[in-house]
Order: structure tokens, then C-alpha cells, then sequence
């Protein structure tokens, strides 16, 4: 009976677990499609801002905002795939592996705002670069790097061995094995690293807010060293006239647009994980 | 029983004496532990020579220097001599990729890679030349023939490698690693994981597979030892015992270690 009664309140307590969590997202998305869906329409995504965003739409933001990420992207995914290859088939010392470890977690954990610091120091200040979107797209590449190396060294390593023997002992050289065998697996996991770091770099406000962005006046760039307009700072900007209700009904548009584009990256990274699992080793 | 039905006729066999590898003052380390003792033994041509011993007497690490794929191991330490027709194969130029090319290695776990039969046959040879799709082909039912797979496999190459049984698998790995052209086959315990009926077949292959090729075997099964072997080696904790003619060890061996191991299954080196 004991044993039962444990039983059951086991399962109600991971039951309960699983419905709160679910419940909090679940009410977090309907708030914001409640508030925010009649914000969006036609003009709103076509359109640009005007009277600091109060008035017109967030064309400009969402161009700002995807220029930024495929520029991440360009400079994150080889700097990635590199190193998590090098890490998985030729670091041989546990003791260097260690320390790239250590390296991985840390700048894992390194705040967000902190990007945003060395950002201004380093590249606005030092480098003299001024506010540019190119920089953001550095500085969010930096902090993006840890999650898709992770994520393809993950993939790599846990291909079994036997799969390496046997192509070096057919007489294959490392990088004929790199190719054919470890990087097809590797990819996959390389692309799920990916887009679970573009949907955390994307809604980013901390890191670029000082560097790369300016709230207004801004169109769409020409040049490598210029600000853009980005959803995230789009937001804040927005959320700082509340008074506005007409300001505050952008925000919440605003926001809408961001949550679907990351809701986009997530269910592909989700799509691609599926699908990865499916090969079989 | 059964030991009978296949047990070869003591037939010419012996004919051919001509050494292809030569090990000699070979050593291996790791870490801080010796896995091999000042090695000397010879392998001879177009003939099965057959390691055996007990778990952890070096016999897979000597099987595994001999192609330098133990050379991936991390703190491992190597020295002494092996050559391969005559020439060194620690030598300072030694291109790996061909000495893998002329030495061929089957594993103890078939491994077919995440492609089609086909390509699995094709897999080595094609990162050595071009290869048209008619070619391909070509080279994948020689070999698949050499494997007796041809008949079970002809109607389906383009299925994946997976849909084969474990046996089939085996002799799949056997047809990839003759394709690349090798003139020795190192084969590590390759029957282990297989249940008997595929072990025999795999057994009859390298009895025939020796008219063409020096197979160098490692095994811990002494009735296979004595079924296929010509040439027998006795390793014990990392020192070759006694190596000779396999009647030769069975009948009338020098060491009482390998009648003790050969008749018992038993070991104590440090008799």
C-alpha cells in the first residue's frame, strides 16, 4: 500500500512538474499573441518606423535583426566546425582537453552585457570602428560559439572508433576519414548547434544595444561600419515610451515577430534533431 | 565432432617458406605498462598464420603494429623492427596510406559504414583511384564472388549495408578491405562476434582466400587455430613462447606452456 501511495504521488508530482512548465509557456505565448497580434499587419512588417517607432512598422528591425544573425552565422559556423573537429580527432592529451573544456564552459557562461562591454572597448573604442552591425555580428559569433562547437564535437566524438580504424585501415588519410565519415555526422549536429544558437542570438538585446545598434534614424545599411535597427533593442526602446499606448502596442507586435522567428529556429533545430537521429551508426 | 569433418588433410601446404613479415626486438608501451616483450617471429607467405594465446597477451597489439594502426593510441611507445618485404615498416618515410594499402585489416565487430552495399565495397579502393560507376561495379562483384556474398547480395547493392546479418556484414568488410588490392590480411579474432554457422563460412574463406593472400590471424579459439592454420604463434603476456609449424605445436611442442595452453586452454608463462 505504502509502496503504491509513493508510487502515485511520484507520478502526480512529475505530472505536476511537466503541466507548470507547460502552463508558463503556454501562457506566456497566448499574452503575447493576445496583445500583440493586432499590432501586426501588412504595413507593420513592410514598413519603416517612424516617430521613434510610436508610429509605422519594423522593416528596418527585422532586416537589422536577420543581417546581424547571417553575419553570426558566416563567422561562427567554420570557427566551430574547425575547432570541434580538431578537438575530437586531434587533441590526444586528456590534459589539453581539459582545458579546452574549460575554455567551452566558460565563455558559455560569460554574461551576455559582458559581450556587450568588450564589444564597446574593443572594437567601438580601440579598433575605432564606430557603431556597426558588422561588429554585433562578431560579437554575437563570440558568444554563439560555444553551443554549435559543443554540439558538433558531441556529434563527432560519439562516433565509435571502429568507424575510424577502419577507414585509416583501408588506407584512407585523416582528412579523406574527416570527409567521408565524420563530417556528414557532424554537419547534422553542427546545424542543431546552430539554429539553437541563432534563436538565443537573435532575441540578444545586451551585446549589440551598445555596439551595433541605434534606435532611430537608421535605414537599411550600405556599408560594413554603420547601425542598424534590431528587434530586441526595438523592443526596449519601445517598452521605455509605455505611456504611449500606441507605443506599447508596437512593443508588443514587435515582440510577436521576434518570438515566431525564434519559434522558426527552434522547430527547425527540433526538425533537424529528429531527422539526425535517424541515422543509424 | 565436428572438429573431425573439417579437420584438413596434411596436405602440401608447406611448400611455400618464404617469410613476407619480419618482426624482430619489437617492443610496445603504454603508458607504463610493456604489451609487448621483445618480439621475433616471422609470418609467412600465402598461408594462415595464426596468433594465439590468452586474453591480454599482446597477440592483438602485435596484429595491430604490424599496419600501424595502433598509432592513434594515446601514450603508446614503439620500438624495435618490423619489415615487410624486407622493407622497414617504422621506417622514417613510410607512407601509411600505401602500406595500408598493400597490408588489409578485418576487425573483430564488422563495421560497415552508414552506406549502400555497393559503396561499402567500394569505400577504400575509390580514395586510391578514379573509379567510373561501371568499374564500381565491377570490383563489387569480384570481391563480393571472393566472399561467396555475390548471390546473396546481387539483387539488392543499392540497399543499405545495415540490412545485412552480422555474417554477411563480416564478409562485406572482408570484400572491402581484398578490393583495396592488399597482399596480407590482418584479421583480428574476425569469427568472435559471429554465431558458428557464419564462423565456419568465414573459416572456409580464409582457407580459400590464402591461395592469393599471406592471412596473419588472431584468435583465442584453439579448435580454429588448429582447423585453418598453417603456421602457429604462442603468446603469453606479451612474449611469443613458441611459434612453428601448427602439427608441429600440437603434437610435439618444446614448451610445456604450449601444450599446457594448447591442450588446457591454460596459462601460466612463468613456469
Amino acid at each position: 500500500m505504502n509502496r503504491k501511495l509513493t508510487n502515485a504521488v511520484f507520478k502526480i508530482f512529475v505530472w505536476a512538474a511537466m503541466a507548470a512548465s507547460f502552463g508558463i509557456l503556454l501562457f506566456l505565448i497566448s499574452v503575447l499573441f493576445w496583445k500583440g497580434f493586432g499590432a501586426i499587419s501588412f504595413d507593420f512588417l513592410f514598413t519603416p518606423s517612424s516617430n521613434f517607432g510610436a508610429e509605422g512598422g519594423i522593416v528596418y528591425q527585422i532586416v537589422g535583426s536577420i543581417l546581424l544573425i547571417v553575419f553570426a552565422t558566416l563567422i561562427a559556423f567554420p570557427l566551430s566546425l574547425g575547432f570541434a573537429i580538431y578537438k575530437s580527432e586531434y587533441v590526444k592529451s586528456s590534459y589539453v582537453q581539459n582545458i579546452t573544456d574549460t575554455l567551452i564552459y566558460g565563455l558559455n557562461g560569460i554574461p551576455s552585457i559582458i559581450f556587450g562591454i568588450f564589444g564597446l572597448i574593443f572594437f567601438v573604442n580601440l579598433l575605432n570602428t564606430g557603431i556597426s552591425w558588422f561588429v554585433g555580428s562578431i560579437i554575437l559569433a563570440i558568444m554563439i560559439l560555444p553551443t554549435i562547437i559543443l554540439s558538433t564535437y558531441q556529434a563527432i566524438n560519439s562516433i565509435p572508433d571502429s568507424f575510424r580504424e577502419n577507414a585509416l585501415a583501408l588506407g584512407l588519410t585523416k582528412w579523406q576519414l574527416i570527409t567521408t565519415t565524420l563530417l556528414p555526422r557532424g554537419l547534422s549536429g553542427a546545424f542543431t548547434g546552430l539554429l539553437i544558437g541563432l534563436s538565443r542570438a537573435i532575441g540578444e538585446t545586451a551585446p549589440i544595444m551598445f555596439i551595433a545598434t541605434a534606435f532611430s534614424g537608421v535605414t537599411i545599411p550600405v556599408g560594413f561600419f554603420e547601425p542598424v535597427s534590431a528587434l530586441p533593442t526595438h523592443i526596449l526602446a519601445l517598452a521605455q515610451q509605455a505611456t504611449n499606448p500606441q507605443a506599447l502596442q508596437n512593443a508588443w507586435g514587435t515582440s510577436l515577430v521576434l518570438l515566431l522567428l525564434v519559434l522558426i529556429f527552434s522547430i527547425a533545430a527540433l526538425w533537424r534533431r529528429v531527422k539526425f537521429s535517424k541515422i543509424e551508426y | 565432432m565436428e572438429l573431425k569433418e573439417l579437420k584438413e588433410p596434411i596436405a602440401d601446404i608447406k611448400n611455400n617458406t618464404e617469410t613476407i613479415i619480419n618482426v624482430s626486438g619489437f617492443n610496445v608501451t603504454f603508458g607504463e605498462t610493456r604489451v609487448l616483450k621483445d618480439i621475433a617471429v616471422s609470418f609467412y607467405e600465402r598461408q594462415v598464420n595464426c596468433i594465439i594465446g590468452p586474453s591480454g597477451s599482446g597477440k592483438s597489439t602485435l596484429l595491430r603494429s604490424i599496419n600501424r594502426i595502433n598509432e592513434g593510441t594515446d601514450q603508446i611507445d614503439i620500438n624495435g623492427m618490423i619489415s615487410f618485404k624486407n622493407t622497414d615498416i617504422y621506417g622514417k618515410d613510410r607512407d601509411l596510406t600505401l602500406l595500408r594499402k598493400e597490408i588489409g585489416m578485418v576487425f573483430q565487430r564488422p563495421c560497415v559504414f552508414p552506406r549502400s552495399i555497393l559503396e561499402n565495397v567500394v569505400f577504400g579502393i575509390q580514395h586510391h583511384q578514379k573509379l567510373s560507376k561501371a568499374e564500381k561495379l565491377e570490383i563489387a562483384e569480384t570481391q563480393l564472388k571472393a566472399v561467396s556474398l555475390w548471390t546473396e547480395v546481387s539483387s539488392r547493392l543499392h540497399e543499405p549495408a545495415h540490412s545485412l546479418s552480422i555474417g554477411q556484414q563480416q564478409r562485406l568488410c572482408i570484400a572491402r578491405a581484398l578490393a583495396v588490392k592488399p597482399s596480407v590480411l590482418l584479421m583480428d579474432e574476425p569469427t568472435s562476434s559471429l554465431d558458428p554457422v557464419s564462423s565456419r563460412v568465414i573459416e572456409e574463406l580464409m582457407s580459400e582466400l590464402k591461395k592469393e593472400y599471406t592471412i596473419v590471424l588472431v584468435t583465442h579459439n584453439i579448435a580454429q587455430a588448429q582447423r585453418i592454420s598453417d603456421h602457429l604463434i604462442f603468446m603469453c603476456e606479451g612474449k611469443v613462447i613458441e611459434s612453428g609449424d601448427k602439427e608441429k605445436l600440437f603434437c610435439n611442442p618444446d614448451k610445456i606452456q604450449t601444450k599446457t595452453y594448447l591442450k588446457d586452454e591454460y596459462c601460466d608463462c612463468n613456469q
